[in-house]
């Protein structure tokens, strides 16, 4: 029998982290295991309201449970956001592309991310700090509006600091005083970054704007359109390339995407909207 | 394939409508729509000489639908045979194009295939194409080569009936009793009429002759002014969308029912205001000539490029539907028409890039 590709895989949140004033962590556990490859997303169902995709941003490794981190944005992320432990929810998936984490062994990995856009970045960077020597350094530059917007703080100020082959520079474009780091949108600390540009890739996460500007200086730094890979967020509701809403250009975002390098979807102009 | 001749329809079909729910034209109002066939209440057997003002898919892919029951699963309801009579080769194509999208595909859309399964397709020649008509431009022909069970071409005396599928050479074989040889006169005389319908569709397109495939036409043209000047026609009523046969942009969302949720289906329209955006309120084709570009781009560009087939198949149901009276054909026309610029050469994007606020 054909597997129906709209029946929601039942589950159930675990648990639920405060990340910041508008952001929360959901640790959600499926009655049955998803694999999912980093950078896939879900469509997590909150029963009888509606169903939103979301890219887990917990490690792979982890099937039994994932966690999703969601920004109170539209009509089923604040539903979601007012849920506690124990909610049911359903999730369909996962689908799209992933990261092309195997290609990039050996090389620099620079990773740009704001925001919310730290949710699939943080996935990302598990599945690599767990094989961190395949790389020959991991880059991270992440930007928030104020301290107290970066997500994940345990891990960003505390345990991923310390962690050899991985740097990480964070910025704020507004400080709160006790800040001191740097100040400023996370274009303006790209610019003094020494990449090996012929043995790197770039991957970018994070508000419209903020991918639009960071891919803008990563070419001009020089990287080569190819090598940057960017998680494209858009209206994906069935996840399996039919109804159409996520068409970017010719791309179904949910089947050929999420993850798109600049060099796929440059000449389309509407990417950034 | 086998090919009979039979002086009436009504026999054949009152087998048919024994064995499975039989849909026929119906002739109201000055156009054909789909209606049950009973043979208890002598309905008349029309033919219709050119397609049903409906489109095909919505014995596929109904308007709406339940997609999924949970938390727990159901399976979902039996689908029991039927059979559409009066389909044109248009139409026929345009269940190609599903079947690309909803069975062919890594996932398939198991209420589609169950439908698609049970279908018997009864096509039929198209005697008389509409002034809106465009088929022959779009790959398609007056008569259908495949892609139905039973073909049925009108003679004077009869119809000529053609299997095109081992489910109707099976149909044509069980009911041998009916059917008489097929006159050699009977053939020459519907070929006469499929040349008499060719010509008219070439003179109903007289105004439409281009060198250049389709495709390239609208994608060259696609930063072209035209779509602003189509954007300001257009009321946004979605008609063409979804009185076309091969849109298939559907919506889902969610319903509670007493002790239980179902994820529902349901037609969607890309030419809708708020179709492509997002939580955050990012609104990519926010513009209405960005839409109605879109439409376009994945009418004509898009699907070929992803599917190799037509998407559109030139019934013309979008030119009689439209309240605001854009012809499609005449798009193509002006933007062939249309000084070609290096400008509109270089972008293949789907979107004219003007600014959108």
């Amino acid at each position: 029998m054909v597997k129906n590709p709209y029946q929601p895989i039942n589950a159930h949140i675990v648990d639920v982290i405060d990340e910041s004033s508008t952001i929360k962590s959901f640790v959600v556990k499926p009655d049955e295991p998803i694999p999912f490859k980093t950078g896939q997303f879900v469509e997590l169902t909150l029963p009888g309201e509606g169903e939103a995709p979301f890219t887990p941003s917990s490690s792979p490794n982890q099937s039994d449970q994932m966690e999703i981190t969601i920004m109170k944005a539209g009509r089923v992320t604040s539903l979601l956001h007012d849920c506690k432990k124990g909610q049911p929810v359903g999730i369909r998936g996962p689908y799209g592309n992933g990261y092309p984490v195997d290609t990039f062994t050996g090389k620099e990995v620079y990773i740009v991310g704001g925001g919310v856009g730290l949710a699939p970045i943080r996935s990302l960077l598990l599945t690599l700090i767990d094989r961190i020597k395949d790389f020959k350094r991991v880059v991270c530059r992440f930007g928030a509006r104020t301290p107290e917007d970066f997500i994940y703080k345990d891990t960003l100020f505390g345990q991923w600091q310390k962690i050899g082959g991985l740097e990480i520079k964070l910025t704020v474009d507004k400080s709160n005083g006790q800040w001191d780091g740097n100040v400023g949108v996370v274009t303006t600390i790209l610019k003094s970054d020494d990449v090996d540009i012929q043995n790197a890739v770039a991957v970018v996460c994070g508000p419209p704007i903020m991918m639009k500007f960071a891919s803008m200086d990563l070419v001009e730094k020089g990287f080569k359109s190819e090598d940057i890979y960017l998680s494209m967020e858009k209206n994906m509701s069935c996840g399996i390339g039919k109804c159409g809403h996520c068409m970017l250009g010719k791309y179904y975002v949910c089947k050929d995407g999420p993850v798109f390098t600049l060099n796929q979807i440059k000449e389309y102009p509407d990417i950034w909207d | 394939m086998e090919t009979v001749f039979l002086s009436r329809l009504k026999p054949l079909f009152d087998v048919i409508a024994g064995q499975r729910e039989l849909y026929i034209p119906h002739h109201e109002e000055g156009h054909f729509s789909f209606a049950r066939y009973n043979p208890q209440l002598h309905q008349e057997i029309a033919f219709n000489e050119l397609r049903l003002c409906q489109p095909v898919k919505q014995f596929l892919f109904p308007l709406r639908e339940i997609a999924a029951v949970f938390p727990d699963p159901v399976e979902s309801p039996v689908v029991k045979p039927f059979a559409v009579y009066g389909l044109k080769d248009c139409d026929l194509r345009s269940i190609q194009v599903l079947d690309k999208v909803f069975a062919e595909e890594e996932f398939c859309d198991p209420s589609y295939l169950k439908r698609r399964e049970q279908m018997l397709i009864i096509s039929s020649d198209c005697y008389n194409p509409a002034e809106s008509c465009f088929c022959t431009m779009m790959d398609g022909d007056v008569f259908p080569q495949q892609g139905y069970d039973l073909n049925i071409s009108k003679i004077k005396d009869g119809y000529i009936i053609q299997a095109g599928s081992d489910k109707g050479l099976m149909l044509l074989k069980e009911n041998e009793s009916l059917f008489a040889d097929v006159p050699h006169a009977a053939i020459l005389e519907r070929d006469d009429n499929r040349a008499q319908a060719r010509r008219q569709s070439e003179e109903i397109l007289t105004d439409y002759q281009f060198d250049v495939p389709v495709n390239q036409i609208v994608n060259n043209g696609c930063e072209s002014e035209l779509f602003d000047n189509e954007a300001k026609g257009c009321v946004e009523c979605q008609a063409c969308t979804r009185i076309c046969p091969t849109c298939h942009c559907f919506y889902l969302y969610d319903e509670k029912q007493d002790d239980y949720y179902q994820k529902m289906k349901i037609w969607d329209s890309c030419v809708r205001l708020d179709y492509a955006t997002v939580a955050g309120g990012e609104n990519p084709r926010k513009l209405l000539t960005n839409r109605t570009l879109h439409r376009l781009m994945h009418k004509f560009v898009f699907f070929l490029d992803r599917y190799g087939i037509q998407m559109c198949v030139g019934c013309g149901r979008c030119i009689d539907a439209c309240a605001g009276e854009s012809n499609i054909r005449d798009v193509l026309k002006k933007l062939y028409d249309e000084p070609k610029t290096e400008n509109n050469q270089k972008l293949k994007n789907g979107k004219k890039s003007i600014p959108t606020d």
